[in-house]
């Protein structure tokens, strides 16, 4: 539990992971799913970037007082989230441009009529 | 001239390709050119024998398993001998025979590259190839037996596929177990594995067992012989050659190079292999003959014959040692005979009367009085009586047993005997004494010449290899001393 | 010579600046033969590159000016040069052979947005397998998910959108995860370039034994759900079946196989075989593997579709490479690699034949395939040869495929597997060889067929005809593949 509680960051984003897979899979509704894809995704970015800082540090902008290599906080990982975010986000707009395609053809966005009216 | 070998595998392949390819006008050149290509055929198989200096052929070798490889052995010279000169009865009676099943087309081309694959399994000299060849057996002979395309036979062709398959399947896993144990597989005299020790045994056996039970399939050992008698659907010409040589016998023959020219007699005899397999044989006897015995359809009695006669072959070849190996090899050229003659009767009877179980073929003796002579010939040969060629094989098969101690086996040898008579005199005694109700019908109406030709000459064969077996008997015995 | 070290780069860069260009080009046959050329360059690329590859050694190309943890790498060895020549040459032969089915299959306006797709998915596979940086390989991966996706929703009926979107969740669950692994690692080696995640990895794999447990798992899983393994596979077949011909050949031949092989990379370069054989990962795709070999291939059974029956021979087919790869040891590596390669030659074939089958019959079902052997013999011709290959005859790939599985189960001393490799390849044959039977044989159905009537030009029929001949080279003789990958793995 006390491990829980010192890794909040960590904590927290496995508990966003969750919330998102599981929307993703058990929900019908195709925007809901996509929600949910969001949410799995910003919690790995959160973890990503929770592995970079270390607190009371400074963003890595170096400004008038150089203080060191130890002074700044690590921006690789996010750098690597804004990638990571531009990806999510073209990928969120693939599928709402698919699920805007899905409503035109089926009427419908809920994932089991869909199934149900079947390839015909 | 080493390349004198590949000649009588590839030429009937290359003659089936081209048969394919060209439209005969008539009927009568189409027969001309098939005759010619099967004889010269069996030429090529001499001239083989006679002028190739080295007896092998490397043909090519890519790795340590993809190695097609090819070598001349006594072996290979007898059953190459055997299926080159029945494919040419086979031919003429199937130029008249196939005149009422049509599509004569697509029978001569597959029939011709069967002539070519057998060959490729006769003269293998290593396991790749023969099992090579074994797969492109079922690939060739699958159109013959669907030929009718009829539902049924289509229904009958996908389980031969089924059964071949799956035979094949376990033979390569294992020779993929063999492999591991990393020897070369060219055929060798007493087999090419030496040593068994205590941890390689369970190993080898199951191995043993995998070869058995996958050529077994095509040997028709039970309980996988079910396709073979409904694979009786095919015409008759396929039938016989499917039961005298093509594809029982090669079943056999694999599994004779398997236990003799890779494990090696020594091997299989420490590894006790008899326990494992023996009973299945004797199973593949017994219920074979009993299940004949139940059939009305000419063929289908026929076929549960084979089954039960395949089963003293390889009785024969797992009792190790010379005089059964000598009866099992004998009676692998005999049955390959007799069979073929008995097919051949019941085909003309179905040709000429169109009459396939017993009940209809009462009297056809003193219709057809020289097919259903040359009918009671070969079954009296079968049944093992002397002095047909059926006695000679059967007495080494039961000196054989004898020799092991083991009178069970001749038991079962003698039973089966009986059994077998049970199932074919009564054939006779229908067609020769057709009882009291009987209207003699019109004339004496024998096939013609085409069919009744190589029936006879097969009953003649059948005959003198009864009266003068030493003709072939000491070729085998040479090849016994050779491997044991 | 020294130029060769850019090429693997300049493969990446070629492909993605040609497809970007398709949108601008005006005509049609334009893009088709833009498409065309930049990708057999490709293959010559890809082909210098195993020539320098085979001259000086597997080499690491710095990207940009940085050095290592830095800036980013490419790792060119045997494995990769010999996969992005399979990778790019059947993506020219698929392409040749779209140029005939694209007009059928695509609406007119949609067919340069396929082909810029297309070289957008060639490029991003390729970006996945030469890429030394695992996160690189993650926005590879992404990437490649859109085209692929993309190239099934390209045909714009109904059913493909649905199969679409299907593909597009599941992936994306998949990179998810993946993502997911990735951070793991990261979080505990602080590094993203293979190489020196590896180095950080052998010091603390003590420390971290769960940690590392779940990244792997989660990479399995992820990777496992993008490339159709197993119980995760449940996307493939709508996808396959409603996408165009085309594009189900490239999904089966090549997507599946680039995420096969980041896993193999995963395995053996980032984590190291040493660490996963103390996980109990490795176990459990073994069993995926078997289990996915012999379902696949019973679902496949039971398929009235041909092309479903395909797509789910492929889940078979993924199993059989899973099923190597979980064997663990350099025998079952080496049958997984060449499995790879003959499968994909053989599923692209038989994606494009069921293509020209269905363009001629103007049916899926296998039922109304009857005769067709009669009315498209080379056609058919070269679906038989597939199909052997596939059942296992020798003297075609995929017996040397299943002898090489055989000798891994040996050699890994499971011989009871045999038995499932046994099982598979008599199922394979139970659904392959009955299409062949009722194409050729009986008398119903070949009845009233005319030769040759329903074949397609000499031309459109060319792929079809390299890849049999490539199945068929591959079966007699697989020497000098088999060295290649033999030296690709002990480098890995």
């Amino acid at each position: 539990m006390e491990r829980l509680i010192t890794n909040y960051y960590e904590t927290a984003s496995i508990i966003l992971f969750g919330i998102g897979f599981m929307t993703l899979l058990i929900h019908n509704n195709l925007i809901k799913k996509i929600i949910g894809m969001n949410i799995m995704d910003t919690s790995i970015f959160l973890f990503f970037i929770a592995k970079g800082y270390i607190s009371a540090k400074e963003a890595p902008i170096i400004r008038a007082p150089y203080m060191g290599v130890e002074g700044y906080i690590n921006p690789v990982p996010t750098a690597l989230m804004l990638t990571g975010i531009v990806v999510a986000v073209s990928v969120t707009a693939f599928a709402l441009a698919l699920t805007i395609k899905i409503y035109e053809k089926y009427g419908t966005i809920e994932l089991n009529e869909i199934l149900e009216k079947g390839g015909d | 001239m080493n390349t004198l070998i590949l000649f009588p595998v590839l030429f009937p392949i290359t003659a089936a390709v081209a048969f394919n390819l060209i439209t005969f006008k008539t009927r009568a050149s189409r027969n001309i050119v098939t005759a010619s290509v099967i004889i010269v055929n069996f030429l090529l198989v001499l001239l083989a024998f006679r002028f190739a200096a080295i007896p092998e052929l490397q043909l090519v070798k890519t790795n340590s398993i993809l190695d097609i490889y090819f070598k001349v052995d006594k072996l290979g010279i007898l059953f190459s001998l055997l299926v080159s000169l029945l494919w040419i009865c086979t031919a003429f009676y199937s130029f008249e025979y196939m005149k009422h099943e049509g599509r004569e087309k697509s029978f001569f081309t597959f029939f011709t590259a069967t002539l070519g694959v057998t060959l490729g399994i006769a003269f293998a000299g290593n396991l790749f190839t023969m099992y090579l060849f074994y797969e492109f057996l079922t690939l060739v002979t699958f159109p013959l037996v669907i030929h009718s395309g009829s539902e049924e036979a289509m229904q009958v062709g996908r389980k031969y596929l089924k059964y071949s398959f799956f035979g094949a399947a376990l033979v390569l896993a294992g020779i993929a177990l063999l492999y591991m144990s990393g020897s070369n597989f060219s055929f060798t005299g007493y087999g090419v594995i030496n040593t068994v020790d205590v941890k390689s045994r369970g190993l080898l056996i199951f191995t043993y067992c995998l070869f058995f039970v996958g050529f077994g399939v095509k040997a028709a050992v039970v309980p996988l012989h079910a396709w073979l008698p409904s694979a009786m659907v095919a015409p008759t010409p396929v039938s016989s050659l499917l039961h005298a040589v093509a594809v029982v016998k090669v079943g056999i023959f694999a599994l004779t190079r398997v236990t003799y020219y890779i494990f090696g007699a020594q091997v299989i005899k420490t590894i006790d292999s008899i326990y494992f397999v023996g009973p299945l044989v004797v199973f593949t006897i017994l219920l074979g003959s009993i299940l004949a015995y139940h059939q009305d359809n000419l063929k289908k009695r026929l076929a549960y014959s084979t089954i039960s006669q395949l089963g003293y072959i390889i009785l024969g070849l797992i009792l190790l040692n010379r005089d059964s190996l000598t009866g099992a090899l004998m009676h692998l050229v005999n049955h390959a005979v007799i069979k073929i003659t008995l097919f051949f009767c019941v085909g003309a009877v179905m040709y000429m009367t169109g009459k396939k179980t017993i009940q209809e073929i009462k009297g056809i003796g003193k219709e057809m009085p020289i097919t259903m002579g040359c009918f009671s010939i070969a079954a009296i040969s079968l049944i093992g009586i002397p002095p047909t060629n059926g006695f000679v094989s059967k007495w080494y098969l039961a000196l054989g047993g004898l020799h092991e101690n083991r009178a069970i086996f001749v038991i079962i040898l003698l039973t089966s005997a009986l059994l077998t008579a049970a199932y074919l005199i009564p054939i006779i005694i229908t067609a020769f004494f057709p009882g009291e109700d009987y209207r003699p019908s019109v004339s004496r109406r024998d096939p013609p010449a085409n069919m009744l030709v190589p029936i006879v000459i097969l009953t003649a064969v059948v005959v003198l290899l009864g009266l003068f077996p030493n003709l072939v008997l000491n070729f085998i015995k040479v090849i016994a001393v050779e491997v044991i | 010579m020294a130029a060769a070290a850019n090429f693997p780069l300049l493969i990446i860069l070629i492909l993605f600046l040609s497809s970007f260009m398709m949108p601008v080009l005006k005509r049609v046959k334009a893009v088709k033969w833009l498409s065309l050329s930049s990708i057999l360059l490709c293959v010559v690329l890809s082909v210098l590159t195993l020539a320098y590859v085979q001259q000086n050694g597997a080499f690491l190309y710095k990207v940009g000016h940085f050095e290592a943890p830095w800036g980013n790498e490419l790792k060119i060895g045997y494995l990769e040069a010999i996969m992005s020549i399979m990778f790019t040459s059947i993506a020219a032969l698929i392409t040749w052979a779209s140029f005939f089915s694209a007009d059928y299959e695509i609406k007119e306006k949609n067919i340069m947005l396929y082909y810029t797709l297309c070289g957008m998915l060639l490029a991003s596979l390729l970006g996945i397998l030469y890429s030394n940086d695992i996160f690189n390989c993650f926005v590879f991966i992404e990437l490649s998910s859109i085209a692929a996706c993309g190239i099934v929703v390209v045909k714009d009926k109904k059913e493909n959108i649905k199969a679409g979107v299907k593909y597009l969740i599941l992936s994306s669950l998949g990179s998810g995860l993946v993502l997911m692994g990735i951070a793991f690692l990261y979080s505990i080696t602080g590094n993203l370039n293979i190489g020196f995640i590896h180095q950080e990895l052998v010091k603390v794999k003590d420390l971290y034994h769960n940690t590392l447990i779940i990244s792997l798992g989660l990479f399995t899983v992820g990777l496992g759900v993008k490339s159709a393994m197993f119980p995760v596979h449940i996307w493939l077949p709508d996808a396959h079946t409603y996408a165009p011909s085309s594009s189900s050949a490239l999904l089966s031949s090549l997507v599946l196989k680039a995420y096969i092989l980041l896993y193999i990379k995963i395995i053996y370069r980032v984590f190291g075989i040493e660490i996963v054989k103390t996980l109990p990962i490795l176990e459990i795709v073994l069993v995926m593997g078997a289990v996915g070999m012999i379902f696949g291939s019973i679902l496949a059974l039971l398929q009235k579709d041909l092309k479903r029956m395909i797509a789910y021979s492929s889940v078979a087919q993924i199993g059989y490479i899973f099923f190597g790869i979980g064997l663990g040891n350099i025998l079952g590596l080496m049958a997984a690699i060449f499995h790879i390669i003959s499968h994909a030659l053989t599923k692209s074939a038989l994606f494009l034949i069921a293509g020209n089958i269905i363009e001629r019959i103007h049916s899926k079902e296998i039922s109304r395939l009857k005769g067709i052997g009669i009315e498209m013999p080379i056609t058919l011709g070269v679906f038989v040869v597939c199909a052997l290959s596939m059942v296992g005859i020798p003297l075609f790939a995929g017996f040397n495929s299943k002898w090489n599985f055989a000798l891994a189960i040996i050699d890994s001393n499971r011989i009871l597997f045999i038995a499932v490799l046994v099982a598979s390849s008599l199922l394979n044959a139970l659904y392959y060889l009955p299409i062949i039977i009722n194409a050729y044989f009986g008398e119903e159905n070949t009845k009233d067929r005319v030769y040759m009537s329903k074949e397609k030009s000499l031309g459109a029929l060319l792929p079809i005809l390299i890849l049999a001949f490539a199945i068929i080279y591959l079966g007699i003789s697989s020497n000098g593949i088999i060295d290649l990958i033999a030296k690709s793995v002990s480098n890995l």
